[in-house]
């Protein structure tokens, strides 16, 4: 006889007897109270935003099960690595596992898909949700066959006798819908009674994605819809205004439905993308802005209306000890503006029925794109149905996107469904989200036995500060002033993290050589976590750094990083300069990761790699350069990253001593960091240039040349 | 003004109303339904939109409806393998993971299969040179590479 629900109550009699209840079979599971939870997290100031896992995951009378989470897929892979967590957690095959994510009618809002957080917070949080389900249902089954609990143990998407093989139970069986637990909290080192192991699978959108047939936002509705675009203000700040454009003239184009002032600017409705880009730039536009000197410079800039907004961390008497210090280094280090420049463009498809909204959008954060088109069109935000559909590529420009409020606006005033797709240029002008340019002054005394005795680090940016204690300093003050930025900025892959390495591990080695160590033996004899000294080592022998020499103009530079002291990073670069054109190349890196746990090591190779060369393109080539209130970049001709020919041979290892218990710590963003730093000190290596700016340009080689 | 073009993509005969110069790219997508190809720039510089014409590539955003023949031959990603049913070169694209979030992919296979077509056992440094104006943010370059190696290794293998 087939366990159905309906024998369940039978036999179960009344159900209020246990701690158990079952939900109808619907595709909605029922939100959970509350749906979920920012929690504070030890060691660290952000919240994170965390369900619990076992209120979102469906069991189907199949034996499936389908999971939910507000996070998105963005190339990361996180759809592969829930997969793989789950069919293992509850011992499926993966088919078994349907993923339903970034639909805030579906899903839980527990957070933005950003912070490299996803795989230890969701993952992992799966993983003892399944943890917690499949005692449940041994429990459960021990019930209903009338079979002692430790009789029995879960195996293969079903509990089984542990001697009678004749007893067998598949989940879809003991539970229609979703298991009732009470309520766990989130914990940071959840100790796991099952071990995972990485099946080693493919990723699981592979096939989808060869073939041209996963849809992205743009890929919905073909031939349905209209498409809106606006008059692009010449000036990137927020400030312009439209002064005049012929909008009668646009409107009567052919093609062209409607056009309306909006914000600062106009939008356009039309038939076809080409039909509104091509008005758009017909019309004419003429635009306001407030003055500013055209010669703009960026750290007198944000020098000149910094304030200190927090002490980060002070022991002792660094000042004291820098007067007095026999080795002291003081330096000044500056970022440059950079773009995220995802190859898909911000897109949103928006759909108005009465006072009720449908957004599918390319977003990193489908809550907060509902909370702003709920504000944009004034109706509360459970009138919105955002469905986040795969991103082709978010690097921090989805988080904040505003392509699901325009097109929502329009959807509303044109009464059509409306898709807008940012061009090239209003991807890196439009919201002007660079990454923030940084101006770090930083001074150490150091003994001249190598080891460092103070440091003052002060920081000039918007953000927070990126990890700053890599190092075991006695005596230490780092400060974080907050400033009116130039331009407005946004996030951008590896945050400030990127920003403050930077600067730190170019001043690490300028201080090594100052005492006559070498970097890497520098690094260790100062290193704040010991589990740095093994990812060095492991970089330093794959590099064969000291152990071969190399010709005149090549040379190797490490960095470290971590990130709230949970991943763990180190870099080695081989760069060659060539001093008759200036141009550096990047001939080699080696990266150690320590990361915890990994889960699944097809995907974890691909974005770390990925992440090294996007540390690559920041080191050498990316910049946004602003004059005034004008941005240079409004093509990808304009702005340099990384291609085929510009990548070296990249390996990479992973690594897992920082907790014993293992669990995935992430690894998104961290790899870019340290290879900036690598890349840098690289290039002193070989020809004794220190850049205190970045990009490395083969100008700005050639200037450091003639001036060495 | 719209006009009545006659084409030939993915081996079947369409018939387009729309301006000559609405470029292809537009008419595969919202057209012909063929979301495979990517709007990525607009610009020809990202290399997202690629789509074979006679065997060879060409960025579809730059393409005007206008220049293509009713007897030229326009396959897009859709048209070299389906799922189930995939070419070797796609299936060395997921055997090397040759991607992350996958937007340029249908690009960049397109552009490896112009390749391998025009030369079946390219060297490291002609691949590069064939592909490097298909850019990838995700830089997946490496395993990308890789792919079109063990696709073309294969290729060759068949032929011997």
């Amino acid at each position: 006889m087939p366990f159905t629900r309906r024998t369940f109550l039978e036999l179960l009699g009344a159900s209020t007897a246990f701690a158990v209840t079952y939900s109808c079979s619907k595709a909605v599971p029922e939100p959970a109270e509350p749906a979920a939870m920012p929690v504070e997290v030890a060691g660290s100031k952000a919240k994170l935003y965390y369900a619990d896992y076992t209120d979102w995951l469906l069991i189907h009378p199949d034996g499936s099960v389908t999971a939910h989470t507000g996070r998105v897929e963005l190339g990361q892979g996180l759809t592969t690595v829930l997969s793989n967590i789950i069919s293992q957690g509850l011992q499926l095959p993966p088919e078994a596992v349907k993923l339903v994510m970034g639909d805030t009618a579906l899903c839980p809002d527990d957070g933005p898909t950003t912070g490299s957080a996803a795989t230890r917070i969701v993952g992992w949080g799966y993983w003892r949700a399944c943890d917690r389900i499949r005692a449940h249902l041994v429990e459960r089954a021990a019930e209903v066959l009338g079979v002692p609990a430790t009789e029995l143990v879960y195996r293969d998407g079903g509990v089984v006798g542990r001697s009678r093989f004749d007893l067998r139970v598949g989940i879809g069986e003991l539970v229609d819908g979703k298991v009732h637990l009470p309520a766990a909290e989130f914990v940071e080192t959840y100790v796991s009674p099952q071990t995972y192991s990485d099946p080693g699978a493919a990723n699981v959108n592979g096939e989808a994605i060869v073939t041209g047939t996963l849809r992205y936002t743009g890929d919905l509705f073909p031939g349905e819809v209209a498409y809106a675009s606006w008059l692009l203000p010449e000036y990137h700040t927020q400030m312009t205004r439209l002064r005049a454009a012929d909008l009668e003239g646009v409107a009567r184009r052919p093609g062209v439905g409607h056009v309306q002032r909006f914000w600062n600017t106009a939008m356009v409705v039309g038939e076809s993308y080409p039909t509104v880009e091509r008005a758009c730039a017909a019309s004419g536009a003429k635009w306001k802005v407030p003055e500013r000197s055209p010669e703009l410079d960026v750290e007198a800039e944000i020098r000149a209306g910094a304030e200190l907004h927090r002490t980060i961390e002070a022991h002792g008497d660094p000042e004291g000890v820098l007067a007095r210090g026999r080795v002291v280094l003081r330096e000044t280090y500056v970022t440059q503006y950079a773009s995220q420049a995802p190859i898909e463009t911000e897109t949103a498809v928006a759909e108005v029925d009465g006072d009720r909204v449908t957004v599918w959008a390319s977003t990193q954060a489908p809550f907060v794109s509902r909370g702003k088109v709920a504000r944009q069109l004034g109706i509360p935000a459970e009138n919105v149905h955002v469905i986040a559909m795969p991103v082709g590529g978010g690097f921090g420009a989805k988080g904040g996107t505003r392509a699901p409020q325009l097109a929502a606006e329009i959807a509303r005033t044109s009464g059509r469904r409306v898709k807008v797709v940012f061009d090239r240029d209003r991807q890196f002008n439009s919201e002007a989200r660079y990454k923030e340019s940084v101006v770090a002054d930083i001074a150490s005394s150091v003994a001249r036995d190598g080891r460092l005795l103070a440091r003052t680090l002060d920081l000039y940016q918007d953000e927070g500060a990126g990890s700053t204690d890599t190092y075991d300093i006695p005596d230490v003050r780092t400060r974080l002033f907050r400033t009116p930025m130039p331009a407005r900025h946004g996030v951008m892959r590896g945050t400030s993290f990127v920003q403050t390495c930077f600067a730190v591990e170019s001043h690490t080695d300028v201080v090594a050589e100052a005492v006559g160590l070498d970097p890497v033996s520098f690094r260790k004899r100062n290193l704040a976590i010991d589990a740095f000294a093994p990812l060095l080592d492991a970089c330093a022998e794959r590099i064969g750094y000291g152990s071969r020499s190399l010709p005149d103009g090549h040379g190797i530079g490490f960095a470290i990083c971590h990130h709230g002291g949970r991943q763990l990073g180190a870099v080695a670069a081989q760069v060659g300069v060539d001093r008759g054109t200036g141009v550096v190349r990047v001939e080699r890196l080696e990266g150690a990761f320590d990361i915890g746990l990994v889960i699944s090591r097809t995907t974890l190779v691909a974005n770390t790699v990925g992440a090294m060369i996007w540390g690559l393109g920041f080191a050498l080539f990316e910049e946004v350069r602003l004059d005034g209130h004008r941005s240079h970049v409004h093509h990808l001709s304009d702005y340099r990253i990384p291609r085929f020919s510009d990548v070296p041979p990249i390996e990479v290892s992973f690594h897992d001593n920082v907790v014993p218990n293992p669990i995935p710590r992430g690894c998104g963003e961290l790899p870019t960091v340290p290879t900036i730093g690598a890349i840098a000190n690289a290039v002193y290596a070989a020809v004794g240039l220190r850049f205190h700016t970045l990009p490395i340009t083969p100008a700005r080689v050639l200037a450091g040349l003639r001036e060495l | 003004m719209a006009t009545s073009f006659r084409l030939r993509v993915n081996g079947e005969r369409v018939l387009v109303t729309a301006d000559g110069d609405e470029p292809l790219l537009w008419v595969l997508r919202d057209r012909l339904g063929l979301t495979g190809t990517k709007f990525g720039c607009g610009e020809g510089e990202c290399g997202a939109c690629a789509v074979l014409i006679n065997g060879e590539a060409y960025r579809s955003c730059m393409v005007p409806l206008s220049e293509v023949a009713p007897e030229d031959e326009v396959v897009t990603i859709e048209g070299l393998g389906r799922p189930g049913a995939l070419s070797a070169l796609q299936q060395a694209f997921i055997d090397h993971t040759a991607f992350g979030c996958g937007f340029c992919s249908p690009g960049m296979i397109v552009t490896a299969e112009a390749l391998l077509r025009r030369n079946p056992a390219p060297e490291r440094e002609q691949i590069i040179a064939a592909m490097d104006d298909n850019l990838c943010r995700c830089a997946s370059y490496p395993a990308i590479l890789k792919a079109i190696e063990s696709a073309a290794a294969g290729r060759a293998g068949e032929e011997e």
